[in-house]
């Protein structure tokens, strides 16, 4: 009974002296921290894609919690997700409208062959040394540097062409740093028409070099609804996104080079082989 | 005194290194050995860690534990309560740094993250208080095994987060990747140590 | 100054195959129907265009001006009319800028430049006007304005001035050629150069496989103070820092330009275009370019106008025997790969190389094996191996902590490897990525 006693007493005492001594030093070097954080951390997708321009999910908390970032910056949240960091923060937030990236460029490498090349296959490192294989110089270079750099597995390479899936892609923007073309643009997700062409050069001079180019024939333009639906820009076309065109316009064009695509078709490989 | 510290010291950081001999605190010495930065943090905690508390159960053991007294006529000794005791001290100690940490090095802090408050549990810490024990080591003696035993730890620490550091510029084989390779790296490593062994 | 040349530190030997074109004399290029000259030709700033399509030019006219201080005029070849400003196949395999010029057969010089003929006595910033006038550029391949470096900054003493002949590139000889031929314009250009830069003398460096060029330069040096310095033969001597090293003993710092140690180098060829420029009045219009390599007829050495096509030199060449696999501008270690034959003759080109078939192999690289060949072959003295292997991570903080920007290019690296490992282009993609994110800082 006694050994019981005594090892209770010396326990409690010991206990007491190192509570005491641990007490002490949590009040002395005491840090502030906001509790918010890190619920609001766990509320974010945790996918740290960088999507919404701060290093990972946790720094974007901090500035959700600050104040400094609204927490539909976040382009990876479903809406739900949103509201419920909304909510918690006490303040509104208005959805924001999704986008996904489109590659701009339907050459694979048979629509556009030029000469072997022999190095590493890395985006950016071929346009150091010829630029690849390809022969058009505002093209897919197709050596998957976008496809490796996103988070998401959105992006597919197919016949030496990078090919969004739209279904995957939650539009973080990290395709979009790495393209040393300038390639990837980010587009209103509800958009399915776009124009898989970036070069500026002439019609016959694309098509001397690319089988799917646009060659600026404005079947396009003429076919849509409206006037200003698709932009011309010297000789190449681009969707309007502010105005853009239904996806019967694609039909309605019967465009000529299959330059004018839906990305839902595009990405189910619906285009391959039709261009003449 | 001087021999056996020298051998002591031998002893502890090289022939029985505790990750590479003992096969104590591999937790940690997997845990936090991505980047060499990490590793050096830790090293530093658990050489405070370990020292302190080899210290203090020492202390507390040598004056309080192993000493038999007579309350009420009955024969008392409380060395029973070794394990308990150590880990109680341990815990503590491993807090005061997680404190400190948090207040002077919030990155570190970060780094760390669970492996921090996991030194307590960290066998290598509540090892080389009861191997003091077992020893019958002097306070003295007792502090600087702690001390040595812990340098052992962090060098394997940092040798080993070294080898990882260029491990992740080699193609290592697809199933090999993550933990299986660092294993077979801290295995052959722990061959390396081996032939220290015979030198005290 | 000691004139014992050393040994710089790594280095390689490749076979040189230089024989295939050395013994042939230097031939004037016919005159075209057309010349397409690449708008940006030097390093630096490209110059902007003053010409439009329908002009009629002389020999010799301004086609575009410099936009900046290290920038470079640009000269019509021939006197005719301008065609087109538009685009043309580029060097580096996309299109480029360039003025299509109809040549009217003329050849008629316009009046661009008075020859100061008393050079000697003539003011230094006269003569450092006129080089830049003139568009001279560092023709030994990297087309680094002439002028800019003939103007040290504020603190920076020159003390040499270094004459590059090594030619250290196999298959090249257009500056062996020159330096045999126009010994004369070699050194009087030498010495023009020396008194831009305020200094009583000038050492030409010429490696010991072109006796014969030594023998010319020391007879046409000898009552000068033009030295001839004889190297040893070691690619990649004729690199900048390496050549310094070897005549002087100095190292230029990592980051460091020449001047930092109190050098200027200009290539051969440069110092016969600044000759050109002063004593005889005459822009930078044309270029000794070797067109070689085994499949050709008629390996030889060509003056070219600038905007030649690289068709028309091969056709000048005799044509092909054997179907090439691959060509290059430039030498075998530095080239780059062309896929068009419409590309045209620029300032800084100083080959046309056709490789057969045989001799150029589709490989794929394997894993490096640690074998340390690049190490020891690096004259630069940094680590190709674990470079590579940090580039290959993406690890462009690692790369740059390993100074890969100290890298020269030189490919002595990629030459070595046994796992065929494209070394130079990982290097390449490492600087561009670090400068890239030095200048978003």
């Amino acid at each position: 009974m006694t050994i019981i006693l005594v090892s209770l007493l010396f326990a409690a005492l010991l206990g007491a002296i190192l509570a005491l001594i641990i007490g002490v030093a949590a009040k002395a070097f005491a840090v502030e921290s906001d509790p918010r954080i890190e619920t609001v951390t766990d509320m974010l997708p945790g996918a740290n894609c960088g999507g919404c321009g701060y290093a990972g999910c946790a720094d974007f908390a901090k500035a959700i919690v600050e104040g400094v970032a609204p927490p539909n910056d976040c382009p990876v949240a479903s809406a739900e997700a949103t509201v419920r960091v909304a909510d918690y923060m006490g303040i509104t937030s208005e959805e924001k409208e999704k986008v996904v990236a489109v590659v701009r460029c339907s050459g694979g490498i048979s629509d556009t062959v030029r000469s072997p090349y022999n190095g590493v296959e890395d985006c950016r490192s071929a346009v150091l040394v010829a630029g690849g294989a390809k022969g058009c110089d505002y093209g897919c270079i197709g050596f998957a540097s976008c496809a490796r750099a996103c988070p998401f597995d959105a992006i597919e390479i197919r016949d030496g062409l990078a090919v969004v899936h739209p279904d995957l892609c939650v539009g973080c923007g990290k395709c979009v740093d790495v393209c040393p073309k300038d390639l990837i643009i980010l587009t209103p997700a509800a958009v399915d028409v776009h124009v898989y062409c970036n070069s500026p050069e002439k019609g016959a001079a694309k098509r001397k070099v690319c089988k799917t180019a646009c060659i600026g024939c404005r079947k396009c333009v003429k076919a849509s609804d409206s006037e200003d639906q698709m932009l011309i820009d010297g000789f190449l076309i681009a969707t309007n996104y502010n105005n853009p065109p239904l996806p019967d316009l694609v039909e309605k064009a019967a465009c000529p080079t299959t330059a004018l695509r839906l990305a839902t078709q595009h990405a189910a490989g619906a285009y391959e082989g039709v261009s003449k | 005194m001087a021999d056996n510290i020298l051998a002591i010291t031998i002893g502890a950081i090289l022939v029985n290194n505790f990750v590479l001999s003992k096969f104590l605190g591999i937790c940690p010495f997997l845990g936090v050995s991505k980047k060499l930065s990490t590793a050096l943090g830790m090293s530093g905690a658990v050489v405070f860690v370990m020292t302190l508390s080899s210290l203090v159960t020492s202390l507390i053991y040598k004056f309080v534990l192993s000493k038999s007294f007579t309350i009420n006529g009955t024969a008392v000794n409380l060395s029973f309560l070794k394990i308990l005791v150590f880990i109680v001290v341990i815990a503590s100690l491993v807090q005061l740094v997680e404190i400190v940490l948090q207040k002077f090095s919030p990155p570190l802090y970060q780094a760390l993250g669970i492996f921090l408050p996991l030194i307590t549990t960290n066998c290598a810490v509540l090892g080389a208080a009861e191997l003091n024990v077992q020893a019958g080591r002097g306070v003295l003696a007792s502090t600087i095994y702690g001390f040595c035993s812990a340098l052992g730890f962090a060098l394997a620490l940092v040798l080993f987060s070294s080898l990882r550091e260029k491990l992740d510029l080699a193609r290592v084989p697809v199933p090999l990747q993550g933990t299986a390779i660092g294993l077979i790296t801290a295995g052959i490593l722990a061959m390396v140590f081996m032939g220290f062994s015979g030198l005290v | 100054m000691s004139n014992k040349p050393r040994k710089f530190r790594g280095g390689v030997h490749p076979n040189d195959s230089k024989a295939l074109s050395a013994a042939s004399p230097i031939q004037d290029a016919p005159l075209l129907d057309k010349y397409t000259v690449i708008v940006h030709q030097n390093i630096g700033a490209p110059p902007e265009v003053l010409v439009k399509k329908g002009d009629e030019v002389k020999k010799g006219a301004l086609l575009a001006k410099a936009s900046g201080f290290v920038s470079a005029p640009l000269h019509a070849p021939t006197s005719g009319t301008v065609t087109a400003v538009d685009k043309c196949d580029g060097p580096t395999g996309l299109r480029v800028a360039a003025i299509e010029i109809r040549a009217d057969g003329e050849d008629e010089w316009g009046s661009p430049f008075e020859p100061i003929t008393d050079w000697q006595n003539a003011d230094a910033a006269d003569l450092k006007q006129r080089v830049s006038d003139a568009g001279v550029v560092g023709m030994g391949g990297a087309g680094f304005p002439s002028h800019v470096k003939l103007s040290p900054p504020a603190g920076k003493e020159i003390d040499t001035l270094i004459l590059n002949g090594a030619e250290c590139e196999p298959y090249l000889t257009a500056d062996h050629r020159l330096m045999l031929e126009q010994a004369e314009d070699v050194v009087v250009g030498a010495a023009i150069l020396a008194r831009i830069l305020g200094l009583k003398s000038a050492v030409i460096g010429v490696e010991n496989n072109k006796p014969d060029a030594i023998e010319a330069l020391k007879k046409a040096a000898a009552k000068t103070n033009v030295t001839v310095q004889g190297l040893p033969v070691n690619y990649p001597q004729g690199a900048e820092k390496q050549l310094i090293y070897t005549l002087t003993g100095r190292e230029v710092p990592i980051g460091g330009l020449p001047m930092d140690v109190g050098c200027v180098v200009q290539n051969v060829a440069s110092a016969v275009a600044v000759n050109d420029a002063v004593v005889k009045g005459h822009p930078s219009i044309e270029r000794i370019t070797t067109v070689t390599g085994e499949p050709l007829v008629n390996p030889g050495n060509w003056r070219f106008r600038l905007g030649t096509p690289i068709s028309k030199a091969i056709e000048l060449a005799g044509g092909v025997k054997v179907q090439p696999a691959k060509l290059l501008l430039g030498g075998p270690m530095m080239g780059f790969a062309q896929n068009s034959l419409d590309v045209t003759v620029m300032k800084n080109t100083s080959g046309i190389l056709l490789i057969p078939a045989e001799q150029v192999s589709q490989y794929t690289s394997d894993p490096c094996i640690r074998c340390g060949k690049c190490v020891s072959c690096c004259p630069m003295g940094i680590l190709p191996a674990t470079i590579s292997q940090a580039v290959e991570n993406e690890r462009f903080d690692l790369a740059a902590q390993l100074n890969v920007l100290a890298c020269i290019e030189c490919g002595s690296c990629s030459y070595v490897c046994p796992s065929r490992r494209p070394l130079n282009q990982h290097f390449k993609r490492a600087k561009a990525e670090i400068m890239a994110a030095r200048k978003k800082k």
